[in-house]
């Protein structure tokens, strides 16, 4: 078979005459493509592109749709913003809250997938569809319940912690309550990702280590948590973009407060955009999200395909 | 004996977790169900005493509670069918078919996904708006039409689609929309129900984007209709149980009817990724 291939005769034979295999394109393949390629660049466009340049250019301008204003400002928006305690507690809560959702995602999601990925294990479908669950349910009922779980008069977690405490309304606690309710939220991604990257973990690398007289801390350590760094990087820039944008979760649970202790930068702009209608405002600091997100993003990449790639395998 | 110690620690401690998982559910759940008294009890007990439907009856009659879930249903279907198709089309096109400037243009379509919404929101917001179709169903459906995401889910599923039997179809003269209809899209079963399925999920949880398009109360999703019961009713803690319970419930029953669907959508974006 293999000389087959190098023998003119068969060639011949094999390779269609010249210019047939693209003929079919002539007759559907153009028009299709043609208008496939069109319809999302225009949507891409209309709904993308374009609003990014008029964020930009609303950010330099006094933009209020109440009362029509549109006056060019220049940098005064984004001199407003820097100079905006508000904008700098949205800033480090951002950054505590998507800390702390990451790594909880990260280390529930891993601890969990490896149980479960365990030969130990008992009833593996029934706790990755348990685990699961409130990822794919709505995140903004989800967020009633914590909220009604969180009532200091009857909710459950005082009753089963047996204390006492506001959690949605005491400065202290605020912000924590709302990234508890988010971890439990997602952390479920995280398994399911971890899981499939189990799986798709060669076995005989599993094998020798284990051959090899490494107990399951080092293999964890040494084997499993290198090979799953594809998965890592993937968890955490998602995550990150998406808890840059988190905001339902703030809306419904403690809208920003008490005082500012839980406005993330998207609520912030929600706040400014829509309840002040400070167009102009908001988007200096959507704009500001928007390169925060990109930087971060491009740093992830730079990380994995950096020095300390492969470090430990 | 140290496996059996390990075995019977890793079972007990995962029960625990997945116990903890479902718990807020079972709280919502077995409250909807419970007495205005028996939600502010002092005494807290997880199931009620006495079942009592009057939470899911004050829901409907103070606010229409299974118009809006309508609603929420008509919008999900319709816009996980459109952005389905499209989201196939786009993926056949993109990942078939040889042109200039598909890699380019395949970049652009991912780099659409790291856009915070925060930034597009305000310029799309004064566009529909000035367009007229604030308060209509096109506001919401319109930007929902085409999924940066789909495509990218679809293109990835379009290795299980053989060439072969593309270039034979094509040989036998069968038009592009025959071939997509017939062929791609039937061996396309599996990514479609597993985009379908976080489709319609994602148009059901959205809330920001309908909360400031739709105006007239009775055009609104379910997910905005809670957030309005709440601030209308804040004391009524029973409506508040039931009406959250009627926004989750049907999600959950699609969930585990279609669970490894999901987890093999989930894990599908990342692992080819």
């Amino acid at each position: 078979m293999i000389t087959t291939e190098s023998t003119p005769e068969v060639a011949a034979q094999v390779r269609p005459p010249a210019g047939s295999r693209r003929t079919p394109a002539a007759h559907g393949e153009r028009p299709l493509r043609l208008i496939v390629v069109t319809t999302v660049v225009a949507m891409i466009l209309a709904l993308v592109v374009w609003p990014i340049v008029a964020a930009l250019l609303g950010s330099l301008h006094d933009w209020n749709p109440l009362n029509g204003t549109y006056r060019w400002v220049g940098t005064a928006n984004y001199r407003r913003l820097f100079a905006d305690p508000v904008f700098w507690t949205s800033s480090v809560n951002t950054v505590v809250f998507m800390a702390g959702a990451i790594i909880g995602r990260v280390v529930l999601g891993m601890a969990l997938a490896y149980a479960i990925h365990s030969p130990l294990t008992r009833a593996k479908t029934l706790h990755r569809t348990l685990l699961y669950l409130p990822t794919v349910t709505p995140l903004v009922a989800v967020a009633y319940v914590w909220r009604l779980m969180y009532n200091p008069q009857f909710g459950a977690v005082n009753s089963i912690l047996g204390l006492d405490v506001n959690w949605l309304y005491d400065s202290r606690f605020a912000l924590a309550a709302v990234m508890v309710m988010t971890i439990w939220k997602d952390f479920g991604f995280g398994v399911i990702l971890y899981l499939a990257g189990l799986y798709a973990l060669p076995a005989d690398v599993l094998e020798a280590a284990q051959v090899d007289g490494a107990g399951s801390w080092a293999r964890f350590r040494r084997v499993i948590w290198p090979m799953l760094r594809p998965t890592t990087l993937f968890v955490v820039v998602t995550s990150m973009i998406g808890y840059l944008q988190a905001f339902v979760q703030v809306f419904v649970l403690t809208d920003g407060g008490p005082g500012d202790a839980t406005s993330l930068i998207s609520y912030l702009i929600y706040q400014q955009a829509f309840v002040k209608y400070d167009f102009g405002y908001a988007s200096a600091a959507a704009f500001v999200l928007f390169l925060g997100t990109a930087a971060l993003t491009v740093v992830s990449f730079r990380v994995q395909n950096g020095p300390l790639r492969g470090k430990g395998q | 004996m140290r496996r059996t110690i390990s075995s019977i620690c890793l079972n007990l401690g995962l029960l625990a977790v997945s116990a903890v998982t479902i718990f807020p559910f079972m709280w919502m759940l077995s409250s909807s169900f419970k007495s205005a008294d028996e939600i502010a009890a002092v005494d807290q007990h997880l199931l009620p005493h006495l079942w009592t439907l009057a939470n899911y009856r004050s829901i409907q009659e103070h606010f229409d509670v299974l118009r809006l879930f309508a609603n929420s249903l008509l919008l999900s279907v319709v816009i996980t069918a459109i952005a389905v198709y499209t989201s196939l089309l786009g993926g056949y096109v993109f990942g078939k078919y040889r042109f200039r400037g598909r890699g380019a243009l395949f970049s652009v379509i991912l780099a659409t996904m790291m856009i915070p919404w925060a930034v597009v929101l305000i310029p799309r917001y004064t566009m529909f708006t000035a367009a007229g179709l604030q308060d209509s169903y096109a506001s919401i459906v319109i930007p929902a039409a085409i999924s940066s995401f789909g495509i990218f889910l679809m293109r990835q599923s379009m290795d299980t689609v053989p060439d072969e039997i593309l270039e034979a179809a094509r040989i036998d003269g069968a038009s592009e929309l025959y071939i997509f209809h017939r062929i791609v899209a039937p061996l396309s079963v599996n990514a479609v129900s597993a985009l379908a399925i976080f489709q319609f999920l994602w148009v059901w949880e959205d809330y920001l984007w309908p909360y400031l398009m739709l105006t007239t109360p009775s055009k609104q999703v379910l997910a905005v209709g809670l957030t309005t019961f709440s601030g209308q009713y804040s004391t009524d803690y029973g409506g508040l149980f039931a009406a959250t319970t009627m926004s989750i419930i049907p999600v959950v029953i699609v969930y585990v009817i279609f669970q490894k669907r999901f987890v093999a959508g989930a894990a599908s974006a990342a692992v080819k990724g």
